[in-house]
C-alpha cells in the first residue's frame, strides 16, 4: 500500500466516525442501539488502561482459542496421517466422521458446558470440535494429492514406506494442511467465543453477553472491534508463518 | 587361471537379458515375444510408435510392473523395484518442489543410503557438470524446463547404478534445448560408459546417442529391427546433424519403422 492509499483509508474512516458521532449527538442514530465512537473509545481505554479488566478477558479468550487450536489441529493432523498410512481405517471411520462433521458443533456447547463446567474446559471442547474436522479434511486432501511421479521415482530408488511418507507424502501435503490450519484458527476463535456467549465466567464472549444484557452498546461495539482486530492479527501471523515455511511454492 | 574364470564371466555377462518376454495388462497384450540381450557399456535405444510397449519394458526392468511371461534378468537378478543396480530417469523431471537443486540431486543417493558428506560432494560435482553451478539453492519453480531436466540428469548420474533406464527424458523439450541436453548426456555417459536403455520416439535422437537401436512394431510390440550404429565416439549431436553417415542410418531406421507400421495395416 502506498502512503496515498493509506491516507485515503484513514480519511474515509475518520469521516465515517465523525458522521456517526455527529448523528448520535443529534439523536438521529440512537446510541442505546448503536453506541457512539467516543463512547466506544472511552470503554476500550478504561478496559485496557484504567481498570485493566479487558486484558484478563482477552487472555481467557486467547487461551481458549489457542489451546483448542493446538489440540484440535494436532489431533486432526495425526489422525489424517494415520489415515494416509492405513487407508482401510479411513474407509471404516468415514461414515462416523461425516455424521459428526454434519452436526452444527456449536449445538454441542450446552452438552460440553455440562461435562466440562463453566470454565476454560468447555470453551476448549467446543473450539477443538470445530478446528478438528476442518484440519482433518484438509490433511486427508493433502495426503491424497501426492504426485504419482514422485511416488514412482521414489520407488525406483527403493524408498521404504516410511521414507516415502516422510520425504514425499508429508511435505507435499503441507500446503493443503496449512490452508486448513488457517481456517482452523478462525474456527477455534469462533468456538471459544460462541461457548463464552452461551455461558462462562470470563472471556470476551462472556463480556459481550453481559454488556448486551445491560444495554451497554459502547461496550458491545468495543468488544466487536477488539474481536475483529484479534482475528485479523492471527490471520496475518499465520500468513507470515506460511510464507516462511512454504517459500518453495 | 581357474579362479579368473568367474571374473571373466561376470565381465562378459550381458547387463540385461530378455528372453521370449511378453507383457500384458489384463486382456491387452502390450509386448509380444521380445528377446533381447544388452551387453554391458552399451547405449541402446528402443524406438517405436506410441503404445508399442517400450515404456512397459522399461518399467518391467525397473520392477515397477509385473504381469509378464518369459525370462528377464537385470544385472544378473530378477527385476525388483529399488534395485540398486538401476537408475531410472522418468519422462518428467519429477523434481520435489520443496527441495532445492542440491536437495533434489541428493534425493536418490539419500534413499539409497549414501552417507551425507559423500552425497553432497558428489551432488555438487554433478551439478557443476550439468551446468547448474550457482543454482544449488534454487527451488524447481525458479528453473526452466531445460534446467530442471539437467537437475534430473545429475540426480540420475549421481547413483552408482551400472544400468541406467531412461524413458523419453527429453521428450517435452524444445529442439534447441534437446540438442544441448543430448550432448550433455553423451558427455556424462562417455566418462563411465554405463549400460543405458533409452526409450524414445525420436529416431534422430536414438541414432545420435546409441550404439544400437531397437525398432519395435505397434501393439503388440515386437522387435522388427536391431540396427548397429557405427558412428565413431565421442560424438557431438550437433555436429551429427550435418553428417551424411548419420542421415543414412536415420533413413535406415525410419524405413524399418515404416515397415512395422504398414505391415500392421493388412
Amino acid at each position: 500500500m502506498t502512503i496515498k492509499t493509506i491516507g485515503g483509508h484513514l480519511l474515509f474512516v475518520a469521516a465515517f466516525l465523525f458522521f456517526w458521532e455527529l448523528m448520535a449527538q443529534q439523536g438521529q442514530l440512537d446510541p442505546t442501539f448503536f453506541g457512539r465512537p467516543s463512547g466506544i473509545a472511552a470503554y476500550l481505554w478504561d478496559g485496557f488502561f484504567v481498570n485493566g479488566k479487558l486484558w484478563r478477558e482477552l487472555g481467557y479468550t486467547a487461551a481458549g482459542a489457542s489451546i483448542s487450536f493446538g489440540l484440535g489441529s494436532l489431533a486432526a493432523i495425526a489422525l489424517g496421517m494415520l489415515f494416509a498410512a492405513v487407508p482401510k481405517l479411513e474407509r471404516l471411520a468415514d461414515p462416523y466422521l461425516m455424521v459428526l462433521n454434519a452436526m452444527p458443533r456449536i449445538a454441542l456447547a450446552p452438552l460440553f458446558l455440562l461435562w466440562f463446567g463453566l470454565g476454560l474446559g468447555s470453551k476448549i471442547a467446543v473450539g477443538c470440535s470445530l478446528t478438528f474436522f476442518i484440519v482433518l479434511s484438509s490433511t486427508v486432501a493433502g495426503t491424497r494429492g501426492v504426485s504419482q511421479d514422485h511416488v514412482v521415482l521414489s520407488r525406483t530408488f527403493g524408498a521404504t514406506p516410511r521414507q516415502l511418507f516422510f520425504k514425499v507424502t508429508l511435505p507435499s501435503a503441507v500446503p493443503v494442511i496449512f490452508s486448513g490450519l488457517r481456517l482452523g484458527l478462525i474456527y477455534a476463535m469462533l468456538g471459544t467465543i460462541g461457548a463464552e456467549l452461551i455461558a462462562a465466567e470470563h472471556g470476551l464472549g462472556q463480556t459481550l453477553a453481559y454488556l448486551q444484557a445491560t444495554f451497554s452498546m459502547d461496550g458491545v461495539m468495543g468488544i466487536l472491534v477488539l474481536l475483529a482486530m484479534l482475528g485479523m492479527s492471527v490471520t496475518y501471523g499465520m500468513a507470515r508463518l506460511e510464507r516462511f515455511l512454504l517459500k518453495w511454492q | 587361471m581357474n579362479d579368473l574364470a568367474p571374473l571373466t564371466a561376470a565381465v562378459t555377462a550381458p547387463a540385461i537379458e530378455l528372453s521370449r518376454l511378453s507383457i500384458s495388462f489384463g486382456e491387452l497384450l502390450a509386448v509380444q515375444d521380445v528377446s533381447l540381450s544388452v551387453e554391458q557399456s552399451t547405449f541402446l535405444s528402443i524406438v517405436g510408435p506410441s503404445g508399442c510397449g517400450k515404456t512397459s519394458i522399461l518399467n518391467l526392468l525397473a520392477g515397477l510392473i509385473d504381469g509378464h511371461r518369459g525370462q528377464v534378468t537385470v544385472a544378473g537378478k530378477q527385476p525388483a523395484a529399488g534395485n540398486a543396480g538401476i537408475g531410472y530417469m522418468l519422462a518428467r523431471d519429477s523434481l520435489l518442489p520443496w527441495r532445492t537443486t542440491l536437495g533434489n540431486v541428493c534425493y536418490g543417493m539419500e534413499i539409497r543410503g549414501t552417507p551425507q558428506a559423500e552425497r553432497e560432494g558428489k551432488a555438487r560435482h554433478l551439478i557443476d557438470r550439468v551446468g547448474l553451478k550457482g543454482f544449488e539453492n534454487a527451488y524447481p519453480k525458479a528453473l526452466s524446463h531445460g534446467m530442471r531436466q539437467r537437475a534430473a540428469l545429475a540426480r540420475t548420474f549421481c547413483l552408482t547404478a551400472p544400468i541406467l533406464l531412461m524413458d523419453e527424458p527429453f521428450g517435452a523439450l524444445d529442439a534447441q534445448t534437446k540438442l544441448q541436453l543430448e550432448d550433455l548426456l553423451l558427455e556424462l555417459w562417455n566418462t563411465e560408459r554405463r549400460t543405458v536403455v533409452f526409450v524414445t520416439h525420436d529416431l534422430a535422437e536414438a541414432v545420435a546417442l546409441s550404439d544400437r537401436v531397437i525398432v519395435m512394431s505397434s501393439r503388440p510390440g515386437r522387435i522388427i529391427a536391431d540396427i548397429g550404429v557405427t558412428l565413431s565416439r565421442p560424438r557431438s549431436v550437433r555436429a551429427l546433424q550435418k553428417d551424411a553417415a548419420f542421415h543414412e542410418l536415420y533413413a535406415k531406421v525410419w524405413s524399418k519403422l515404416e515397415e512395422g507400421l504398414t505391415s500392421r495395416d493388412h
